[in-house]
């Protein structure tokens, strides 16, 4: 097998150059919209072998995806995508599935794949009604969930309201998202402390712990040790210590809300 | 647990899923199938509570049965399982240990915090072994189907 070097990747038809660029930005879609490590590795190598690559290995974490095609004649092409930043969007998840199995299935040509994979990321609206709406019931829920009675699932609704915006800022402004969880954390123990002591909803406690179902990434932790047992711990342990930093940002903020009210109140 | 305790588990859970489903921009021909998803994993959950006492277990069934029904449902819509499986299983989700944990950490009551850690990492792999159990075996029934692909040397 020949050593990949400037030269032999020239000699390359451009074919498969392309047909890589495509697995890759699908499969870094992928990742931006939530889905398991296995899933987008498998995405990579389905798709390339769909266009008639002869072999793929691919790798990827949390913040990027990597991978290498070798070709019949032993040439070999690397390409890697960097991931910043990533939210679940299952709606995004399952066109972009759909977009790989149509592409397994059909083999369209590239350009149009590659476009059809933009059309899907187009610029989206800054506020979004339903998943507001999605905040606020999911913090209502919860605080029942855990114990709270009527009053403070009423009382979580306008905290829930409030993480919605950060979150919207931050994800507009692409600014330190560690800081910024800390910040909606402190705000909503100040207001569920504050609420509290005007009489509106009874325990502070059950307001937070359905508000903080909104930011902690429990699902995060419980999909790192999937991961880990899948055989990805590179990728299970990203997860899982950025997980623990966000779950130490949220703690951090309530701890200030906490002590701070306590002295005042 | 009484039947009141469960009626407020199940509705509470159904409801909060529903949020969760909105919150993570599922399409909309799943949510309602999402919803059920996370009122069939809170109704497990309280069952398996009756009969198990210990968090591993109490958290292993809801999954393995949320992972089944996910699975099942991908199928029959023709839709992936991950976002199925992500909203049916957020009830249990460790969200509330973890913060307490890290909570204790900062504020240093460090028993506390050992003790809500273990439960974590309890629950956190109950729910992981619950859901690998299942996705492993439907990974080595599609591994047949594409084998050429997953040959890599």
């Amino acid at each position: 097998m020949q050593v990949s070097n400037s030269e032999t990747n020239s000699n390359l038809p451009e074919n498969s150059e392309k047909i890589l660029s495509l697995a890759l930005d699908l499969g870094k879609s992928m990742v931006q919209c939530g889905a398991e490590i296995n899933r987008v590795e498998e995405t990579v190598r389905h798709i390339c072998s769909a266009y008639g690559i002869h072999k793929t290995q691919v790798f990827s974490v949390i913040s990027m995806v990597y991978a290498t095609v070798i070709e019949k004649n032993g040439k070999t092409n690397t390409q890697m995508r960097r991931i910043y930043s990533y939210a679940p969007n299952f709606d995004r998840l399952e066109q972009i599935n759909a977009l790989s199995r149509k592409i397994c299935a059909e083999r369209p040509p590239i350009e149009e794949a590659a476009a059809e994979l933009k059309s899907i990321f187009v610029k989206k609206k800054k506020f979004r009604p339903t998943v507001c709406l999605g905040y606020i019931i999911a913090a209502m829920a919860f605080t029942v969930f855990f114990g709270g009675n009527f009053a403070d699932s009423v009382a979580s609704a306008p905290i829930a309201l409030v993480i919605y915006l950060i979150n919207a800022y931050v994800k507009s402004t692409g600014v330190n998202r560690l800081f910024f969880t800390a910040l909606s954390s402190a705000a909503a123990g100040f207001l569920a402390i504050f609420f509290v002591h005007i009489g509106f909803g009874e325990n502070a406690n059950m307001i937070m712990i359905g508000d903080i179902m909104l930011i902690v990434p429990g699902l995060m932790i419980v999909n790192s040790v999937r991961e880990m047992l899948c055989g990805d711990i590179m990728s299970g342990l990203l997860r899982l210590l950025e997980s623990v930093m966000i779950a130490l940002a949220i703690a951090c903020g309530f701890a200030v809300a906490i002590i701070t009210m306590g002295k005042i109140l | 647990m009484d039947f009141q305790e469960f009626l407020r588990l199940a509705i509470s859970g159904f409801v909060g899923t529903f949020g969760f489903t909105l919150l993570f921009r599922s399409n909309k021909n799943r949510v309602i199938i999402s919803s059920f998803g996370g009122l069939l994993t809170c109704v497990v959950y309280a069952l398996s509570c009756v009969y198990f006492d210990h968090e591993l277990m109490q958290n292993l069934f809801p999954a393995l049965v949320a992972t089944i029904y996910a699975e099942i449902m991908a199928r029959m819509t023709k839709a992936p399982a991950t976002p199925i499986l992500a909203c049916s299983i957020i009830p249990l989700v460790p969200g509330g240990k973890l913060y307490y944990t890290t909570y204790y950490f900062v504020v240093g009551e460090m028993e506390n915090f050992y003790d809500s850690f273990i439960a974590l990492l309890r629950i956190a792999s109950g729910l992981a072994v619950g859901i690998i159990l299942v996705s492993v075996a439907v990974h080595e029934i599609n591994r047949h189907k594409f084998k050429h692909i997953f040959d890599v040397d």
